[in-house]
């Protein structure tokens, strides 16, 4: 029996109600079309299976705890467990309740000492990135910069070598010829940062092509800024920005450089989908620290999911560290923050 | 047959209680009442989802402490719904007070229906029950449906009434 015009009655009558109109259809196809709108209630069946999938995930999680902290009910069991302190029939060695007691509090105080050990671990971790045996360079804040208060520009050039300390600054007129002790100059950062080199020494953005000069500046060095590093900076480094580096440098702990420390840490919220399926484990965020120990540049480096990614930003922004600290100076240092999340 | 039913339950929550993997056997049993129950006071299909979860993870995690009181155990699963309906209600200023007065009005028979359905789609030939789950619940065309299944679209039209005949027929025979 041909069917096809009643499938495709049918077929016209859904797409009418799928679409959202109103239905007119007779007797015969009225029940059909009622099933219709309820299959349009029922949940898809891949949630199904997939809530199943989760809760037997969690059903394992229960197993093993159970195996752990077995509950121990009864007289019996209690016997069975302490037969010193339970059993009636036990004669081998007298029973000796001092012992139980002693016991039970050491044991309370073990349990006391993990149980807020526990409680400190949670929530949130600051672990620094493996130490770098060199101070590590990102460009954007630091640099450096001298003079010697010439009335032109430094001349252009190329900056000397990095390295972790310095011992001659850079200058492009050299005021004494006959130093007692030769030490190439060199400029303040780290040492595997590779800068444009060349024979001639001067500021990499100055005009002055021809003049041998040492800047405007002053600290005896190169270029229109303070101290002896090499630009129109304030620091040891090159360029624009104070301290160290080019430009501005951020570092890693480890050469001399001190790790920030968290000294205001509130705990992160737990995100409502993650709470909802007991979604736990690390988020890993990527931070700078700065000199003002405030959490900048913040990226995920291990990500989470389920809406705590973000929680865990959320949370480190409001964070306040003692930021590290170089020669004793406060600096910006990247590091690895861990922020844990678990259910209690 | 209340009194198999209820037989049914306590082996099944006894077994859940003692090997909490046997869970699965009572969230088989339960799903699509707790969904009906859930999908006809929510807005959509993803929050009455959401909701659904929240309710069994709370089962799953509270049946260790469940204890008979006589009533049957989708009774105890309503009220962890209830519960969950309540505060996510609460969140948006609904009054929870109208899940009782819902429920009165009927309500049970309706959940009752949706779950019997839902069961009898997962009872389906598999083509029929990919027609029925592509068509209504992800709401595909014919075309789209055609094309997945690698068929003519008269095909499909035919295997969407021979699907919904039967529903229909099985309906009719368990209601």
């Amino acid at each position: 029996m041909n069917r096809q015009p009643d499938a495709d009655e049918l077929n016209f009558h859904l797409d009418s109600y799928l679409a959202g109109k109103k239905i007119e259809s007779g007797a015969k196809l009225h029940p059909l079309l009622t099933i219709a709108t309820e299959l349009r209630q029922l949940p898809h069946p891949e949630f199904k299976d997939r809530l199943k999938a989760d809760l037997l995930e969690e059903t394992s999680t229960i197993t093993q705890n159970r195996g752990i902290f077995e509950q121990v009910t009864g007289a019996a069991a209690f016997a069975e467990i302490l037969p010193n302190l339970g059993a009636n029939d036990f004669r081998i060695f007298p029973a000796d309740h001092r012992s139980f007691i002693v016991s039970f509090l050491s044991h309370t105080a073990l349990i006391v000492i993990i149980a807020s050990g526990i409680w400190a671990g949670r929530g949130t971790v600051l672990k620094s990135s493996p130490a770098n045996p060199e101070v590590t360079y990102l460009p954007s804040t630091g640099g450096g910069g001298s003079g010697d208060h010439s009335p032109i520009q430094a001349t252009r050039g190329t900056p000397p070598k990095m390295t972790d300390q310095q011992f001659t600054p850079p200058t492009i007129v050299v005021r004494r010829s006959d130093p007692m002790l030769s030490v190439r100059p060199t400029v303040l950062g780290p040492p595997d940062v590779k800068l444009p080199q060349s024979d001639r020494i001067g500021d990499l953005i100055s005009s002055n092509v021809v003049i041998p000069s040492n800047g405007s500046g002053s600290g005896g060095a190169a270029g229109s800024g303070m101290e002896t590093g090499l630009g129109d900076g304030t620091g040891l480094g090159v360029g624009p920005g104070s301290r160290f580096g080019t430009g501005g440098g951020v570092f890693r702990p480890g050469s001399g450089v001190s790790a920030p420390r968290a000294i205001y840490n509130p705990e992160p919220e737990y995100s409502e989908e993650a709470r909802r399926v007991k979604h736990q484990g690390l988020v890993i965020l990527s931070v700078i620290v700065d000199q003002q120990g405030r959490a900048r540049d913040i990226h995920v480096a291990r990500s989470l999911g389920m809406g705590l990614d973000e929680k865990a930003i959320e949370a480190v922004r409001k964070w306040k560290f003692s930021p590290g600290t170089k020669d004793g100076i406060p600096v910006a240092v990247q590091v690895n923050v861990e922020v844990s999340f678990r259910l209690y | 047959m209340k009194t198999v039913e209820r037989e049914d339950d306590d082996r099944l929550i006894k077994a859940a209680q003692s090997e909490p993997v046997r869970f699965a056997e009572l969230y088989e049993q339960n799903f699509h009442r707790v969904y009906a129950f859930i999908a006809r006071r929510v807005g959509s299909r993803d929050q009455a989802q959401d909701l659904t979860a929240e309710v069994f993870h709370q089962a799953l995690a509270s049946i260790g402490s469940f204890r008979w009181q006589g009533a049957p155990f989708i009774s105890w699963l309503y009220g962890i719904a209830a519960n969950v309906l309540s505060a996510h209600w609460q969140k948006f200023g609904r009054n929870p007070a109208q899940l009782c007065e819902d429920w009165d009005l009927g309500g049970s028979d309706e959940i009752e229906r949706r779950a019997i359905l839902a069961q009898l789609v997962e009872s389906l030939m598999p083509d029929q029950r990919l027609v029925i789950v592509r068509r209504f619940i992800e709401q595909r065309t014919i075309r789209e449906v055609a094309t997945e299944l690698g068929r003519s679209e008269g095909a499909v039209k035919q295997l969407q009434l021979r699907a919904l005949e039967n529903l229909r027929d099985k309906m009719g025979r368990k209601i």
